[in-house]
């Protein structure tokens, strides 16, 4: 667990911080602390957060709260950490070469990668885009397999 | 580029073909010869104005790159040559001295010309310019370069002038003679700046009289020097051409702590300007020389110079003695004069103007970004909850983002309610689980056909 970053349990307090987040990108990070993974993305993202402070916010969700179940439903949460972007309330995708575009999955190899992420989708933001192209080459995104829904 | 194959021109026999490939069928000659002629691949050649090699042939000099580079080139070597022009007119003694650092570079035959066997300033350059081998080499460079025959005047002395010149020469030297070979060039070497012009006059007057006084006097007279004699910077002054209040002083004590028996020095106009000075105030040469100083102290600061030497540009000298030192300049950080008189306003009005830059260019970004209705509506609402104090925060429980799922086809708003159904469905299947299983006894079919049959 990051004492630096808000971690968020409730519904509540995910809207209110999603709402809340205006003309900046919103990192939501669902995982759980004890994840060896997770720890590994929550230091990153807790040393990188006042780097990108200008344009992002980061949080974290713990999914293994009730009332967030609802989101990892809603976001197809299969994998932890998953990593959720959001801008002005709307929800960005990016496409890194993976089968899932709406999320990250896994950890980041360094804090560079994170800020480059981040910044890729506020710059597509801006633009008005809604999905943006990972700047990171293949070797640096981590690898997952996405079973088909409860496949 | 079309080629345009007339059936008239395809007899190839008939039209003179320059192609001295004959055996080519008659459109393909048109081509090749077309061809050629736009690909003329001529060998490079250096171009001297724009400084670089190019392959374009006699083209080069009609190309507007080039007609700049060449009005570019030509100004340069006329600043130059307006000094040379100058003291062709007023022509003075060269001191051995500083003919070493004179030195043009004649651009169109390439050559340095220098001044060391020269008595007279600019003596070579003005041969030089005058003579026959630098006329055909300008002609042939406004040929190669291309610049207008009627330039040729602008860059040469003609022989009229230059005879000219030579007598005045002669008439100096034989002024000259009986001083000792000394000073003469108070009348030449003047700047062209308007603060002088009584001067200059004055020196006219003067020119044959009290120099010889100032000169003879001057050799008993050591003065201590009141400032560091820089010999570069004399030099820097003779090349630079930039009004140098510095160097005009040392220019100064420079001549001034010289033996005067090489002449005084007739090459700075500044040395003329205080020798002019002292001239004129004071008769009486050890007085001269001091006063010399203080003439000179003053003078340097008002007149330009210069330009004289590879002058550039007539850079006039502000009149320093009404410096308001007092009051501060950009170099102390003090605020510009404009400034005091309205601080405050101007201060808040440059804040609010740059604020509202920033904002407004905030806001020029943003109307394509990403949830901007969204994000303008919510700005609206927060602000209201500041001010109004109206508890807007509690949204629907149920409200969930703008979010495309992984598996879905379709607008994010399909996904919502794809979810939505989901859910429901869902919170139906757990309802109905939740109701208890009434156990009953399995009844197949047939027993239910069987037990229905009979009834019939």
């Amino acid at each position: 667990m990051s004492y630096l970053l808000t971690t968020l349990t409730k519904k509540k307090e995910i809207d209110t911080i999603i709402r809340d987040t205006i003309d900046k990108v919103l990192v939501l990070r669902f995982g759980r602390a004890m994840d060896a993974l997770c720890l590994q993305l929550d230091d990153i993202l807790a040393k990188s957060s006042r780097d990108v402070s200008k344009f992002a916010d980061v949080a974290l969700v713990d999914i293994d709260s009730e009332d967030v179940q609802v989101y990892v439903k809603y976001f197809d949460i299969t994998l932890i950490p998953s990593t959720v972007f959001f801008f002005n309330a709307h929800h960005m995708k990016m496409d890194s070469g993976t089968a899932d575009h709406t999320k990250w999955v896994g950890a980041f190899h360094r804090k560079q990668d994170f800020i480059d992420v981040v910044e890729a989708i506020y710059r597509g933001a801006m633009k008005g885009k809604l999905i943006v192209n990972c700047p990171l080459p293949p070797e640096r995104i981590p690898k997952y397999q996405l079973l088909y829904k409860d496949v | 580029m079309f080629l345009k194959i007339l059936p008239g021109k395809i007899k190839s026999s008939v039209k003179p073909n320059p192609n001295p490939n004959n055996e080519l069928t008659p459109p393909i000659n048109q081509k090749s010869m077309k061809k050629k002629n736009k690909k003329q691949k001529s060998e490079f050649d250096f171009c001297k104005v724009c400084n670089r090699n190019h392959d374009e042939g006699q083209r080069h000099k009609y190309f507007p790159s080039h007609t700049n580079s060449l009005s570019k080139f030509f100004s340069r070597f006329q600043n130059k040559l307006t000094e040379v022009r100058f003291f062709l007119k007023n022509p003075s003694f060269l001191r051995l001295e500083l003919a070493s650092r004179n030195r043009l570079w004649c651009v169109f035959c390439d050559c340095d010309i220098d001044e060391l066997g020269s008595s007279f300033a600019c003596q070579n350059a003005i041969n030089h310019l005058a003579s026959g081998d630098h006329l055909k080499n300008l002609k042939h460079f406004l040929w190669k370069y291309g610049g207008g025959m009627d330039r040729v005047d602008a860059f040469r002395i003609s022989q009229a002038d230059i005879a000219k010149w030579e007598t005045k020469c002669k008439s100096l030297k034989s002024e000259a003679a009986p001083c000792g070979g000394t000073s003469q060039g108070l009348q030449s070497g003047l700047s062209n700046d308007i603060h002088k012009e009584p001067d200059y006059e004055n020196l006219n007057n003067y020119e044959k009289n009290t120099l010889h006084h100032l000169n003879s006097n001057i050799s008993n007279v050591v003065m201590p020097l009141q400032q560091h004699t820089n010999e570069y910077q004399v030099s820097r002054l003779e090349h630079s051409g930039v009004a140098n209040v510095g160097s005009n002083m040392h220019v100064i004590t420079s001549t001034l702590s010289v033996d005067p028996c090489d002449g005084t020095s007739l090459w700075n106009a500044n040395n003329l300007m205080a020798y002019g000075n002292g001239a004129v105030n004071d008769s009486n040469c050890s007085g001269d020389v001091s006063h010399n100083k203080k003439g000179a102290n003053q003078d340097e600061r008002v007149f330009s110079r210069e330009n004289i030497s590879r002058g550039l540009q007539n850079i006039t000298q502000i009149s320093s003695f009404l410096l308001r030192e007092a009051g501060g300049n950009v170099h102390s950080g003090a605020p510009p004069p404009w400034f005091e008189e309205t601080q405050g306003d101007q201060l808040n009005v440059q804040l609010n103007q740059v604020s509202t830059l920033n904002k407004s260019g905030k806001l020029k970004l943003n109307p394509k970004r990403v949830g901007a209705a969204w994000a303008e509506k919510r700005k609206m609402e927060m602000e209201m909850e500041k001010r109004g104090g109206i508890v807007k925060s509690d949204c629907d429980p149920n409200w969930l983002p703008n979010f495309g799922r992984v598996w879905q086809s379709g607008s994010r708003k399909e996904s919502r309610k794809e979810f939505e159904f989901e859910k429901q469905k869902q919170t139906n299947v757990h309802s109905l689980s939740e109701m208890p299983m009434e156990i009953k006894p399995y009844v197949s079919k047939r027993m239910v056909a069987q037990y229905l049959v009979p009834e019939i």
